[in-house]
């Protein structure tokens, strides 16, 4: 049987249970976005691949909405990554589900470049409203736009593709969609439905689509909220990667402990090859 | 016993005036409340216009009333930016940051954030919260939701400032009504204790509320932005209702 201790042989706590599956976040643990397209993280396409090679289900867990899916998977064949969209887990598709099956016509404060996905629907007389990381389309006069509708509105809905604070792009960090949510519910007292991560909801579709039980998957992210403290309280280990937006201050979280802490992606593969 | 009462608190707008008008008798009655030679502060949240710019509003209708009476939330943020000596960036509408002259905000470390519709950009938020992530203090002149434009109900200050809260991770320090610092700092510059004190306004969470919170007698007036019933939406009832400001004056006037 294997040793449980990091001091007896080096396995890590968060591989003494078996994994089978992984969901892995993109921006930050794959390449770190900025302004021009950003960069690789070195080591991350490597370690896709031999994960895939050693046989295991991956399906990448992203709250990425400023561009469509197949965008992303152009974007990130250009670092060298070679994904499907299917193997994307991503929050506009499942927003738009959600709008369909309720019969609701969105106001969408999103960011131009994700606007595809949502396309053909009717957005005349809008009685919802999705709000992703639009940047500068967060201006005050359609923040206010939302704030009016949702007021007036006797049963508001308040979709959020996410809850994220910011992200990092190039050398800045930038807010996210989560603090504009926060505006909103503030203002009109409701409370947003968030779509994305750190719903349960979209975690447990995104093991649902590969076949894996929480208990056997292990989440990788840079977000110390969204990712790991999304997958946890469903029951999926969480691993935090001192990549993307990581800052030294999450190791010391006053609400969410990982379940272990990597240097990057290449580094958790490499434990998990050996350990796992 | 009922202590004697020697400091009176007025809110200002919907209380003795809106706008450009005036509430009818307060011109009148504050005179009455002067004559006794009480003392009088007039406690605002007021933070689109300078001191100075609203002072001169309310001469212009007819009030009598001295800039050192006047305690606004903006020149209590100016206060506690001096005390501390910060550099704030200043989130604040052009004649707001009159009542913050002198003051370094060159490389900044604070932020301070007002009723401020010009700042509530994607670029200007970035920049205040990078300054908190870098430890900076968030200090709001007040959290109000929302507040009453020419076309309608718009966003104020406080959803703004619970973004920047979120983003951030750092609870901003409100500085104006209902917050007991600002009613003890008026309290303090009257030299009169809560118990001698009562608060006159329209607003009952934070002119009310706040007031009774911290052992003043709050007098509810029904001008304003009063609506029925907002006496029953506190935890406890007010101290008075009274139909206007100079109704109020009366009933004070009886407990000198
Ligand atoms: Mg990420
Ligand atoms: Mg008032």
């Amino acid at each position: 049987m294997a040793a449980t201790g990091e001091e007896t042989d080096g396995r890590p706590s968060w591989l003494v249970r078996k994994i089978r599956g992984l969901l892995l976040d993109i921006s930050g643990v794959l390449y770190n976005g900025s302004e021009g397209g950003g960069e690789v993280i070195p080591g991350s396409v490597e370690a896709v691949e031999k994960l895939k090679a050693a046989g295991y289900k991956v399906q990448f867990c992203t709250n990425e909405d400023q561009c469509t899916r197949e965008q992303l998977v152009h974007k990130l064949a250009r670092f060298g990554f070679k994904l499907l969209p299917t193997e994307l887990h991503a929050p506009s598709p499942v927003a738009r589900k959600l709008l369909q099956e309720r019969n609701l016509r969105p106001l969408l404060l999103m960011h131009p470049g994700g606007l595809a996905e949502f396309e053909g629907m009717d957005f005349l007389n809008p009685n919802c409203v999705v709000i992703g990381g639009a940047e500068d389309q967060f201006t005050y006069e359609r923040m206010n736009k939302a704030f009016r509708l949702l007021l007036n509105s006797d049963n508001p809905v308040l979709l959020a593709t996410g809850c994220g604070r910011y992200y990092r792009s190039g050398s800045n960090l930038l807010l996210d969609g989560g603090p504009y949510t926060k505006a909103l519910e503030f203002a009109c007292d409701v409370k947003a439905e968030i779509v994305g991560k750190p719903a349960a909801t979209f975690f447990l579709a995104a093991l649902e689509g590969i076949h894996v039980s929480p208990e056997d998957a292990v989440m990788i992210g840079d977000d110390i909220v969204s990712d790991v403290g999304g997958a946890q309280a469903c029951g999926i280990r969480g691993v935090q990667v001192r990549t993307g937006k990581f800052r030294p201050e999450d190791e010391n979280h006053p609400t969410v402990k990982p379940d272990g802490y990597v240097d990057n992606l290449a580094q958790a593969v490499d434990l998990i090859l050996k350990y796992n | 016993m009922a202590a004697k009462i020697r400091g009176v608190l007025v809110d200002l707008s919907g209380t003795i005036h809106v706008e450009n008008t005036v509430i009818r008798g307060s011109i009148q009655a504050l005179q009455s409340l002067r004559e006794t030679g009480v003392s009088v502060r007039f406690v605002t949240n007021t933070t689109k216009e300078s001191k100075e710019t609203l002072l001169r509003r309310l001469t212009g209708i007819g009030f009598d009333i001295k800039a050192e009476e006047v305690f606004t939330s903006l020149t209590a943020a100016r206060r506690l930016v001096d005390q501390r000596n910060l550099r704030p960036m200043l989130l604040l509408q052009p004649d707001a940051i009159e009542d913050f002259k002198g003051v370094d905000v060159d490389n900044p470390n604070a932020v301070v954030v007002g009723l401020a519709p010009d700042c509530f950009n994607y670029e200007l938020l970035n920049k205040a919260f990078r300054l908190l992530l870098e430890g900076c203090p968030l200090i709001a002149i007040h959290k109000v939701r929302y507040y009453k434009r020419g076309d309608g109900l718009a966003l104020g200050p406080g959803p703004f400032v619970t973004a920047l809260e979120f983003a951030s991770d750092v609870r901003a320090e409100v500085v104006g009504k209902p917050q007991p610092s600002f009613f003890k700092q008026a309290l303090y510059e009257m030299g009169c204790d809560a118990q001698s004190a009562v608060m006159i306004g329209d607003d009952a969470r934070d002119d009310v509320g706040g007031a009774e919170a911290i052992g003043i007698k709050g007098f509810l007036v029904q001008t304003g932005k009063y609506r029925d019933g907002d006496e029953h939406r506190l935890a406890n009832p007010p101290f008075a209702v009274c139909k206007d400001f100079s109704a109020a004056v009366d009933q004070i006037l009886t407990m000198l």
